[in-house]
């Protein structure tokens, strides 16, 4: 499918550090896609280069094929986000429209519509300086999707919600991404990028880690580990079979991680009698883990999967 | 150029809807005008409280026409009739204050007289304020003569073109009448301070963004030039709404209060001029307003250079009393010439100077336009970051790299 935002070699150097370097990657209709990574990884500063707030000093955007990027055709929900404080709500959300060339009353009855479904009705003559941090959330994202765009960026769009937003958002990214928009979302918060999800795009210090589809990711990088609670010597589970890591995590917890191709049920039943198991759990790793892996001991998935990372 | 006028719109119709600024709005001519009113009290407290008591000995039968006169004039007398006899009158005025006997009688209408005694202490104007009883007493005149009405009215017209005349000729010799420069100089004082004050709020507009975090999104949709300049038109616009309300109170203020006609006075040409300084010196200071606004966290955090270059506008301040004392000195060349004074010093020296030094203002306007477009391209390139960098208070070093960029 055509691709409806195409980033290629992006780089930009702040002072002297190079803070994104080489980042490439495709938005498409009707899908979402996730870039991931920890705090400053350089996730904002890759979405401020694609709105054209920050210049790249390396690389382009192109929207649809075109280096001139249509403003009023994206939305946009920036990291670092507020409304003008003394203002009634359908006033910032109509200039807001205005801004992206929306006519007024379409605007209006659209907002309207949108304030009804985040359960904000009867708040459109409030001043927003009397809402709720949701609440100024919720308005937020309405002003980035009031004009209908063709492609959405969400910056950190779950940060400050509770899960009952939460749930709404995604709810609502979703749909967007079924009527055909395509949507670019970054966040640190693997558990909801998980399921909503189709691609992600996972960086760090300002470099690709991992990219593609979520369930190509899941399978290459997402083995079993076993978690073992019992008496035991980390060194006897380190010479396990198919063990690739052990980690300790409390005096009588560990947790093996397991090489690619093991077979669970052989594996169990090879399991060694001098294992001290009070409980056991196998399943796979997280996203979350790989996630935490990276950010924090890249080299360990480095060396598992025998990937080199750019 | 839409984006920029979306821009000044939203700030216009924000700021009209805000509590905060329409009270400044009025406030501020309120302020000072009530200052000149209690003025006034006080200084008419002291007439009101004694009128002066006027006796009429009227054998013409005209006392009810002549009180009406008084009312329509608004003078503060206390109208009598009497039958006292003239012989009389002097004995009783030694013990009476602020009093004056008039005698109305055939002399009036023979002779053109008409005897008035007046107490020794008496208002100064009283002399003066009795002419206005001409005007009855003439027609009354022209009603014996048996003139008709058509008569009466040529009469009276003729009394009127002699006044017009008279005024013409204190026109010609109001060559000297300070007024004449100073007015319009004044009012484009207040327009350049209203502006420039409403030029402050573009400062609190550029640093509120930021603080609300706003910004990004509007970015979103319009380039920092857009913005910048929907700032600066917007506020302009609000500026000139502050001096249309200074005016609209100033106005008929002046007419009722010191009979000065100031709409005669401000529909000159010179205004012309007057009103192009004034819009230069608000393009230079918004230009510094709004790239301090957007290098700064948020109000009060302030660095010392940029509670300095907030202070820009108010330099002209020094030069106020150099230049009043000579207009045309070096001091005040000086002043004309240095971008952040030349406003003010300008204006100033426009409304004293008799000739205008027009060489001089060439060059002053040249080198207004000229800092106007620096200030403007380097106020661009700072708030262009500046408006970014949230809860962060710019460094002078950083403002010189964005610059430099």
């Amino acid at each position: 499918m055509e691709p409806i935002l195409r980033v290629s070699h992006l780089s930009k150097t702040f002072k002297d550090k190079k803070v994104i370097d080489d980042i490439s990657f495709e938005v498409r209709k009707d899908e979402i896609m996730a870039i991931l990574g920890p705090n400053g990884a350089g996730k904002s500063t890759t979405i401020r280069n694609i709105m054209g707030i920050m210049v790249p000093d390396e690389g382009s955007v192109s929207f649809l094929n075109d280096r001139n990027i249509p403003r009023h055709k994206i939305g946009y929900l920036p990291e670092e986000r507020g409304l003008y404080k003394n203002v009634k709500v359908m006033d910032i959300l109509l200039y807001l429209a205005d801004l992206k060339d929306v006519p007024r009353k379409k605007a209006k009855s659209r907002a309207l519509d949108y304030l009804r479904k985040f359960d904000l009705v009867g708040m459109e003559n409030v001043s927003v300086e009397e809402l709720s941090k949701g609440m100024g959330q919720k308005v937020q994202f309405i002003a980035a999707i009031l004009h209908e765009p063709e492609l959405l960026i969400l910056d950190e769009p779950f940060s400050g919600l509770d899960p009952v937003s939460q749930e709404l958002f995604k709810d609502e990214i979703r749909q967007l991404a079924a009527d055909g928009t395509g949507i670019l979302l970054s966040s640190h918060q693997m558990n909801l990028v998980e399921e909503i999800c189709d691609r992600l795009f996972l960086i760090h210090r300002g470099q690709k880690v991992i990219d593609g589809s979520m369930d190509d990711v899941k399978r290459r990088y997402a083995n079993f580990k076993c978690t073992i609670r019992g008496k035991n010597e980390i060194h006897q589970l380190k010479e396990l079979p198919d063990v690739q890591r052990v980690d300790e995590k409390d005096d009588n917890t560990f947790i093996l991680y397991l090489s690619k191709h093991v077979h669970i049920s052989r594996w169990l039943r090879q399991f060694p009698e001098h294992v001290d198991i009070d409980e056991m759990s196998v399943d796979r790793i997280s996203l979350h883990e790989i996630f935490i892996d990276i950010a924090t001991r890249e080299q360990h998935l480095d060396q598992e999967e025998g990937v080199t990372y750019a | 150029m839409r984006n920029l006028l979306k821009v000044a719109r939203w700030e216009i119709k924000r700021n009209l809807k805000n509590r905060s600024f329409l009270i400044g709005l009025f406030i501020t001519p309120a302020i000072l005008f009530g200052f000149m009113l209690l003025g006034n009290v006080f200084d008419d407290s002291d007439h009101r409280e004694d009128p002066t008591v006027v006796y009429v000995h009227d054998k013409l039968g005209i006392f009810d026409h002549i009180r009406k006169t008084v009312d329509q004039h608004q003078l503060n007398w206390k109208m009598k009739e009497t039958d006292i006899r003239e012989a009389e009158v002097e004995t009783k005025l030694k013990s009476e204050e602020r009093t004056a006997y008039i005698f109305l009688d055939d002399r009036a209408l023979e002779e053109g007289l008409i005897p008035v005694y007046t107490s020794e202490e008496m208002e100064p104007a009283f002399m003066q304020q009795i002419h206005v009883l001409e005007f009855p007493i003439q027609t009354m005149k022209m009603e014996q003569l048996g003139l008709s009405a058509e008569e009466q009215a040529a009469m009276s017209q003729k009394v009127h073109f002699k006044e017009s005349t008279a005024a013409e000729e204190e026109g010609t010799a109001m060559g000297g009448d300070p007024l004449k420069r100073a007015l319009p100089g004044g009012f484009a004082g207040i327009l350049l301070l209203s502006i420039v004050f409403s030029g402050m709020y573009i400062f609190q507009s550029a640093s509120q963004e930021k603080k609300d975090k706003i910004a990004e999104i509007i970015l979103s949709s319009v380039t920092p030039g857009e913005l910048m300049q929907g700032k600066i038109l917007g506020y302009f616009v609000l500026g000139i709404l502050q001096a249309v309300t200074i005016l609209g109170f100033a106005v008929p203020m002046a007419n009722w209060k010191l009979d000065i006609p100031i709409l005669e006075y401000l529909l000159v040409p010179e205004i012309l001029l007057y009103v192009l300084i004034a819009v230069l010196g608000y393009l230079l200071f918004s230009a510094l307003y709004v790239g301090v606004g957007a290098s700064m966290a948020d109000i009060t955090s302030t660095n010392n250079f940029q509670g300095m270059v907030m202070m820009l506008p108010f330099l002209p301040f020094i030069f106020i009393s150099p230049v009043i004392r000579d207009p045309s000195g070096l001091i005040a060349q000086i002043g004309t010439f240095i971008p952040f004074t030349s406003p003010g010093v300008l204006l100033l020296r426009l409304s004293i100077l008799e000739e205008w030094p027009w060489i001089e203002i060439f060059i002053a306007l040249a080198v207004l336009s000229v800092s106007i477009y620096i200030f403007m391209k380097l106020a661009g390139k700072i708030f262009k970051t500046g408006i970014l960098m949230y809860g962060k208070n710019a460094t002078p070093k950083e403002i010189w790299r964005w610059i430099r960029t």
